[in-house]
């Protein structure tokens, strides 16, 4: 079963020309389509995160401020990133959605679900918008869900670091963020030396990858690297910034990604969750459009026990060595940090 | 106080960063330091990065000669990122910079907006001196 959010309309959130556009959603749409799902298709109520939820994870000024930045008409908040009037409404929505899909996924019990929501989210920071990304999505679904005792593991395979989710969770002790992405690519953050704050120490992993990497090499990061990590800290829950810019096609990245390999991701992110009902994937990017089509479907096809592929995965790319290195120099910054006299770095 | 060897200063072509870099070689004449111009790419720049730089360091290039300072102490840093972040790393290898120089708004940043404002963020999150250059210093 496939639960997806209610559809928000979010064509009041476009710039024109600006990659990061309702298209997106109509494609994923596409996708979702493809897979003929009938009844096991089931659509979770739309709903708009309430400002209790979103200060979980953002500063209350930040959100005064973008909604009266939208509420004057909009405009660019930085060289990347925009809103326009509508923007404070939809990007609440959006924030919502995911909460409302878990809720979805708890009274079935079953089932997976996808957040297809825009504008993306994994970039936002608590207090400022950055990478497109307004409010951060998946962090206020995984800050609602340990609010209510779960422990969230957060699997990011978009080909950018989500720096937002990333700094948000830094010391929470019951999130483990795992993020593969392009290295050196923007936002720059996301090295395998970030390793958490004090109380999570160990809670944050990141797999850095070269240009041209394909799915095997990051099968094999999240084999490798992220599956005994994940396996020692015991998820109830698993979200996943479900992006689909590492695909070949996308233009706003070096990663030689097929469909064939989100199933797999998509397969292996299935098998971290601790029971059905239990995995819900959040949209961030993917830009061409034909190729997050066909990814979508293809992941959430795996997901669901069927064999929809439009392309098979592919293999034979750079990366394996990054990833032992990645490896390595974790290692490394875990025992350095356990060197660190503990109470003297309390010290305020 | 240790010697200030290297200024960072935020540009990205605007004004108000040109403003940045003429005080920063202002500065870095009287104290003896170097200058890197610390460039951030985003995520829409990246497609045409090569023309960019080109024009980034064209800019440079005429500001140096302008300005008179020594153009063997003028380094162009292109990093990905944004601004704020970029410009926090700066403090770290390999830029070891010792001062962050910024101008009051970067390019694309609206005018009301506080939070979003490079400079504030710069001047909450750094652990090593920011100067912000006032807009009146722009003068094209
Ligand atoms: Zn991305």
């Amino acid at each position: 079963m496939l639960v997806i959010n209610g559809p928000t309309d979010d064509s009041g959130h476009q710039d024109p020309g600006h990659p990061e556009r309702p298209d997106r959603v109509t494609a994923v749409m596409a996708g979702i389509a493809d897979l003929h799902l009938g009844s096991d298709l089931v659509v979770a109520p739309e709903y708009s995160a309430t400002r209790a939820e979103l200060t979980r994870v953002h500063e209350g000024g930040y959100l005064d401020e973008l909604d009266m930045f939208c509420y004057e008409g909009g405009g660019d908040l930085d060289e990347d990133t925009y809103a326009t009037y509508k923007s404070w409404s939809i990007a609440r929505f959006a924030a919502g959605a995911g909460i409302s899909a878990v809720d979805t996924l708890r009274q079935r019990n079953d089932g997976v679900a996808f957040v297809v929501t825009r504008p993306p989210g994994h970039h936002a920071l608590r207090d400022r918008a950055m990478g497109f990304c307004l409010l951060n999505n998946i962090a206020v679904t995984a800050a609602k869900l340990t609010s209510e005792g779960e422990r969230v593991l957060i699997i990011d395979w978009d080909v950018h670091h989500g720096n937002g989710t990333q700094s948000i969770f830094w010391n929470d002790p019951n999130v483990l963020y795992v993020s593969t992405h392009q290295w050196p690519l923007f936002p720059g953050s996301g090295t395998p030396r970030e390793i958490g704050g004090l109380d999570a120490m160990g809670l944050t992993l990141n797999i850095p990858l070269p240009p041209g990497a394909t799915g095997d090499v990051v099968r094999q990061a999240i084999d490798e690297a992220a599956t005994p990590v994940i396996e020692k800290f015991g998820p109830t829950w698993v979200l996943v910034s479900a992006g689909f810019d590492a695909h070949r096609d996308d233009p706003m990245a070096d990663l030689k990604l097929t469909s064939g390999d989100f199933a797999e991701l998509g397969r292996m992110a299935f098998g971290f969750a601790p029971r059905p009902g239990r995995l819900a994937l959040f949209l961030e990017g993917g830009y061409d459009l034909a190729a997050l089509q066909g990814s979508v479907a293809a992941t959430l096809s795996s997901m669901l026990g069927g064999e929809y592929q439009p392309e098979s995965p592919s293999s034979g790319g750079p990366g394996s060595e990054m990833v032992f290195r990645a490896r390595a120099e974790r290692v490394l910054a875990l025992r350095q940090a356990e060197e660190v006299p503990t109470d003297q770095d309390r010290v305020i | 106080m240790k010697p200030l060897r290297t200024i960072a200063v935020g540009f990205d072509g605007s004004d108000d960063s040109k403003a940045a870099v003429r005080w920063a070689f202002e500065m870095a004449s009287q104290v003896d330091s170097d200058v890197v111009l610390v460039h951030a790419v985003g995520l829409l720049e990246r497609a045409r990065i090569e023309e960019v730089t080109a024009e980034l360091r064209e800019t440079v290039r005429r500001l140096t000669g302008e300005s008179g300072f020594d153009h063997a102490r003028v380094r162009l840093h292109v990093a990905n990122g944004d601004p704020c972040s970029v410009l926090l790393r700066a403090k770290d290898a390999p830029l070891e910079a010792d001062l962050i120089v910024v101008g009051s708004r970067g390019q694309g940043e609206h005018a009301g907006l506080l939070l979003g404002s490079t400079s504030l963020q710069l001047a909450e999150h750094s652990s090593i001196p920011v100067v912000v250059v006032p807009s009146q210093h722009a003068d094209g």
